[in-house]
């Protein structure tokens, strides 16, 4: 019962209607268990709180993740503290500007954002994409509190190639 | 323009990567201009006619290489006198590099 | 793999460039991919989930999933950027922990308040619901039923919420989470022009010379405003950009003029401002003669606590005249503003008299166009209906206001905190179309359109926001239906004020949700919910445009959506169940009929066939009902306002425009309104017209300073301000379910100065507590983030749900919008 999520409570629905099943409701000791439900609270009642953990650090590797769909900004492989970028100074421009990437090994930030809003291309960065750092983030070393289902298009036509074949 | 061809096809060699670029693009050109504008994209090495509108609207991609080999074959066109406006719209990259070691794994 | 992953993207990019250049190219499909339905993707757009901006996104459909989202190239807002969160869209719907059954607390097989949460089925819960509500009803009569409702509801499940609650169970007593984030800009809006929401546009963006931001973090809670915003500042070297806050925060980054200000002070600043214009003579005075009357306000109102309260014991005028003005002279006034000098309010404030002075002079140079803009700054604040009169009065004595670039413009938080919440009417004392039940007039307007009897609609307004949670603990309010919020995260004063009532005995507490938050945890009933594209809906946005989307993917088995809860749940009523029969005598034809039948399905609700719905789209709550529900429910909405300067498109253009800014007349979209020639409804030869006022003429008010309702002290010796982030929506349960969003910000932590960090003996990332007269909640410290507090001030963010810094706010409220201030309370700090 300790291990029992909402999910799988879910899951027994139809168990839930059968009487052995409520028996054995009644006699689990962890009501505060099944009800603390709350799963960004990780099993705690409204009324208390849990010790916060440390404040995790950024991951700072440098690897590139894989995207989850081609149009999804990718985020940023390493710290950027102390980075500047206000109206003066774009630190992230240093290493990722077109004319900087040979000398950083940088990626380029994509041609999209030479375009400024009424589609005409610039040379330079258009000024609406100045902020890098309203779309792009650093990470930190945390683990999800929950697991995201989400499935990319790859690996959904993959399953379905595989499925085709199996046929 | 053939000798621009030449340059940036020797460019690319420069810059190989394992990487597969491709952008796609809206270019507008003036009416009177679309077929000269159609035969400048054709010529440029991963550039591809797609769709034209009636008003002068050309779909196209870019494929290559590198950030910098896309960016260059753009800059070729951008400087047609017979263009209004050319836009990209979408660019994405594909590491086969990395492709080929995940399937491998899998 | 068979398919070639090359051949694919590029399809994807070919169908991208060819959305924008509006070409079909039918070569994708035949030549480029070997395999076409296993790479089919359908794109589709929809208005963004989260904040008030209102992008416009493209949703990519395989497989009945959502597989990709990106910012609609064809949509004027954002022209085809989106922010963080907005990009990662496509992941908020599948969060593992996705709920798909109700669950009700039960002990051997029966609702049991200290039960245990059961999965049980819709009608199960519909039952008890039924029952609950029944019964409240038949002990204490319609007060004693409750619903607080969202300004992310859609358009229509907002209406169909107000239509059951406000007709149907005869209760006021409905109101939206945007209470805690609007009410004052509304209040703001009805007293100085006697209608609600923004006479300018985006548009402004683009034309003004100079940007004031009161209260407003833009930088990360209007990301796309702020491209908008940054790409003016960038390429027009002239533009300005002022700044205002009570801590340095990521909007600073672009500011000329940064002004962090002593909290509740920008009441102080905005008459300094006032005062400025009239001593250096800068007064437009053939606008002010024309178009605006001078009134002197009430004060010493009180903080909207409870009436018991010590400081409402002290307050002179809380009473029923609080809203109450009388009306001043030019000179008058202009004596009023003169004691706001520059010395006495940079004292006051902490700003430095230069600074002072350049923003001052960029309301007072008539050559220069300003745009203002303001969040919750000014709207959660003990005085912020007085905020918003204050700086629509700088605009008005300059006639800075209606014209491109010159616009007081209080954004909105949610995404359909207009659509939804004040243009639908989902408070406790409004209707549709900026009516409000208090006028007999509009009660008899909304009944004829409801074709119901005179008197159905109580006079009384219901209890707002903070209200209900209070009337839950006094046990007043019996039955109370939470949709699409998380207040038990986001209101105040948690322990005292909000978590006692929800466990009260006296009470049955319904949430909808589709995740288990932290308010489902403290309801008896939780009912799992469709969210954003699993169903059609509508939002409306900031600058008054609306946009309709269709359902898109199928909601997980078992989840549906808050309307289709609402709709169902109301044949669980006949109307001899929640009409006297008195009522019922004036209309004897619905006699034993259900109120799904009176309010929706034989009202105008349900004149639309299915046959209007495109054969290929899901349409669960419409196919389910028999009939096109979100359309009737648009349609009879909008006929409040057409006629009346709200006016909204036939429902089917909304499915073709990117949306559409009301009023929209003769097929046209305004833009600016209450100025002639660029809004219909201006009287020919007027220039200007306020419209919303008998006389055409906006008000500007004589409004002190006034402090905060809490300051800090020996003991509680620091401010503490709350907030949001870039990252997260709201309380996060959707964006912390998103690994990347996450894991870019995973905790809220508290962010201080590092001499208030040293001075207690601290250092970043320790174990501390926020202790305030009313809880505690434990974080770590941060000294070096994003946010810049100044000595004597905290920011501690709410989006996290394992630390509720609503334990120790205040539940004080602005007297006139009952909005709670989060801005300003007094806590001490101490290491854990």
């Amino acid at each position: 019962m300790k291990n029992l999520n909402l999910a799988s409570i879910a899951g027994l629905m139809v168990l839930v209607l059968a009487p052995v099943f409520m028996s054995f409701n009644a006699n689990s000791a962890d009501k505060s268990e099944i009800n603390t439900v709350a799963t960004l609270r990780d099993h705690t009642e409204i009324d208390v709180q849990k010790e916060p953990n440390r404040i995790p650090k950024v991951i700072n590797k440098d690897i590139k993740q894989t995207r989850n769909y081609p149009m999804q900004p990718p985020i940023i492989p390493h710290t950027t503290r102390s980075y500047e970028v206000n109206k003066n100074n774009n630190k992230c421009m240093s290493c990722h500007s077109r004319q900087r990437t040979e000398e950083s090994q940088a990626p380029m930030v994509s041609v999209t954002h030479y375009m400024n809003r009424d589609g005409n291309f610039l040379a330079e960065i258009s000024p609406r994409r100045y902020f890098c750092n309203q779309c792009h983030v650093t990470q930190l070393d945390a683990k999800p509190l929950v697991e995201n289902t989400f499935i990319d298009m790859h690996s959904l036509m993959k399953q379905k190639t595989t499925s085709a074949k199996e046929h | 323009m053939m000798s621009q061809k030449k340059q940036s096809s020797s460019e690319q060699e420069k810059d190989k990567t394992h990487e597969y670029h491709v952008a796609s693009l809206v270019a507008y050109a003036m009416p009177e201009q679309v077929s000269a504008v159609e035969a400048a994209i054709n010529i440029i090495e991963g550039a591809e006619v797609h769709a034209i509108s009636d008003k002068g609207k050309i779909v196209l991609t870019i494929e290559g290489d590198s950030h910098k080999g896309i960016g260059k074959k753009m800059d070729l066109l951008r400087v047609h006198k017979g263009l209004i406006n050319l836009s990209p719209v979408y660019h994405q990259v594909l590491d086969e590099n990395k492709e080929e070691n995940h399937q491998k794994i899998k | 793999m068979t398919i070639n992953r090359r051949e694919f993207i590029k399809a994807n990019a070919i169908a991208a460039a060819a959305a924008v250049a509006g070409v079909s190219v039918p070569a994708i499909a035949s030549n480029l991919i070997t395999s076409s339905d296993i790479t089919k993707l359908k794109w589709d757009k929809a208005a963004c989930r989260f904040c008030g901006t209102g992008c416009s996104v493209n949703v990519g459909v395989m497989d009945g999933k959502v597989v990709a989202t990106h910012g609609d190239i064809k949509s004027p807002v954002n022209k085809g950027l989106s922010c963080v969160k907005g990009y990662f869209l496509s992941k908020i719907m599948y969060g593992k922990d996705r709920l798909t059954s109700p669950l009700l607390r039960m002990t051997n097989g029966k609702y049991d308040k200290e039960g245990e949460f059961t999965p049980i089925s819709w009608d199960q819960a519909f039952d008890v619901m039924a029952e609950k509500a029944k019964d409240a009803l038949k002990k204490d009569g319609p007060k004693a039923v409750g619903m607080f409702g969202s300004g992310q509801w859609t358009v229509q499940e907002g209406y169909a919420a107000v239509k059951l609650y406000k007709a149907g169970f005869r209760s006021n007593n409905i109101d939206p989470n945007a209470r805690h984030c609007m009410a004052s800009a509304v209040g703001g809006f009805m007293r100085t022009f006697g209608i609600d929401e923004p006479m300018g546009c985006y548009d402004d963006l683009e034309y003004a010379d100079a940007f004031v931001l009161w209260g407003s973090n833009m930088a990360e809670m209007h990301p796309i405003l702020w491209t908008r915003l940054t790409d003016r500042r960038l390429s027009a070297p002239h533009v300005k950009v002022a700044v205002l806050s009570t801590f340095e925060h990521r909007s600073f980054d672009l500011a000329d003029n940064g002004m962090v200000f002593t909290p509740q002070t920008d009441l102080a600043i905005l008459n300094y401002i006032a005062h400025y214009i009239i001593k250096t003579g800068r007064v437009n005075k053939d606008f002010v003669n024309k178009h605006t009357n001078f009134r002197l306000g009430e004060t010493d109102i009180g903080y909207g606590l409870r009436p018991e309260h010590e400081l409402e014991q002290k307050a002179k005028n809380n009473g029923k005249t609080k809203g109450s003005s009388t009306p001043i002279s030019f000179d008058e006034y202009a004596k009023f503003v003169s004691t706001y000098t520059v010395e006495y309010t940079a004292k006051l404030s902490g700003v430095p008299e230069h600074k002072l002075e350049a923003l001052a002079e960029l309301y007072a140079d008539p050559k220069i166009k300003v745009t203002s803009f303001w969040t919750m700054g000014f709207n959660q604040h003990t005085r912020g209906v007085w905020a918003n009169n204050l700086c629509y009065n700088i605009h008005l004595l300059t006639g800075k206001i209606s014209e491109p670039g010159n616009s007081p413009f209080s954004l909105t938080g949610q995404p359909s905190a207009c659509g939804t919440a004040r243009e639908v009417g989902t408070f406790s004392h409004r209707l549709p179309a900026d009516m409000v039940v208090k006028n007999p007039k509009h009660r008899a307007i909304a009944e004829k359109i409801w074709d119901l009897p005179e008197g159905t609609i109580p006079a009384k307004p219901g209890y707002h926001a903070v209200l209900q949670n209070r009337m839950l603990k006094d046990g007043k309010l019996n039955f109370y239906w939470v949709q699409c919020n998380n207040n038990m995260q986001a209101a105040a004063n948690i322990n005292e004020e909000v978590y006692p009532g929800y466990r009260n005995p006296k009470n049955f507490i319904v949430v909808s949700d589709p995740y288990p938050t932290v308010t489902a945890q403290a309801a008896d009933l939780i009912l799992p919910t469709a969210m954003w594209v699993e169903k059609e809906g509508m939002y409306g946005n900031a600058e008054r445009r609306t946009q309709s989307w269709y359902q898109m993917v199928e909601a997980p088995k078992g989840a549906t959506s808050d309307m289709w809860q609402v709709v169902e749940f109301s044949k669980r009523f006949k109307i001899e169940d929640v009409w006297p029969e008195e009522l019922i005598a004036k209309k004897p034809e619905v006699r034993g009929k259900t109120l799904f039948d009176v309010l929706y399905k034989d009202s105008s609700v349900g004149k639309f066939s299915l046959d209007e719905i495109p054969e290929d789209r899901l349409n669960h709550e419409s196919r389910d009902f028999g009939f096109y529900i979100q359309k009737g429910l648009f349609e009879e909405y909008a006929s409040f306002g057409r006629g009346h300067a709200h006016d909204l498109a036939p429902y089917d253009r909304y499915h073709q425009e990117r949306g559409l800014r009301w009023p929209v007349v003769n097929g046209k979209e305004t833009k600016w309104r209450f100025k002639e020639g660029s809004d219909p409804y201006c009287k020919p030869g007027s220039g200007w017209d306020f419209y919303g006022k008998k006389d055409g003429r906006a008000i500007i008010f004589a409004l002190p300073y006034e402090p905060a309702a809490e300051s800090p002290d020996e003991e509680y010796d620091l401010w503490l301000s709350t907030g949001r982030v870039l990252e997260h929506w709201h309380s996060g349960s959707m964006t912390q379910r998103v690994p990347e969003l996450y894991k870019a910000m995973p905790d809220a932590l508290v962010y201080m100065h590092p001499d208030d960090a040293k001075s207690r003996g601290m250092r970043r990332g320790d174990l501390v507590k926020l202790i305030s007269r009313r809880g505690e909640v434990q974080t770590r410290v941060e000294t070096r983030g994003r946010n810049k507090p100044p000595v004597g001030l905290v920011f501690m963010p709410w989006f996290d749900a394992s630390r509720l810094v609503n334990k120790v706010t205040l539940d004080a409220t602005d007297p006139l919008s009952k909005e709670t201030d989060y801005k300003k309370c007094a806590i001490k700090i101490v290491k854990v």
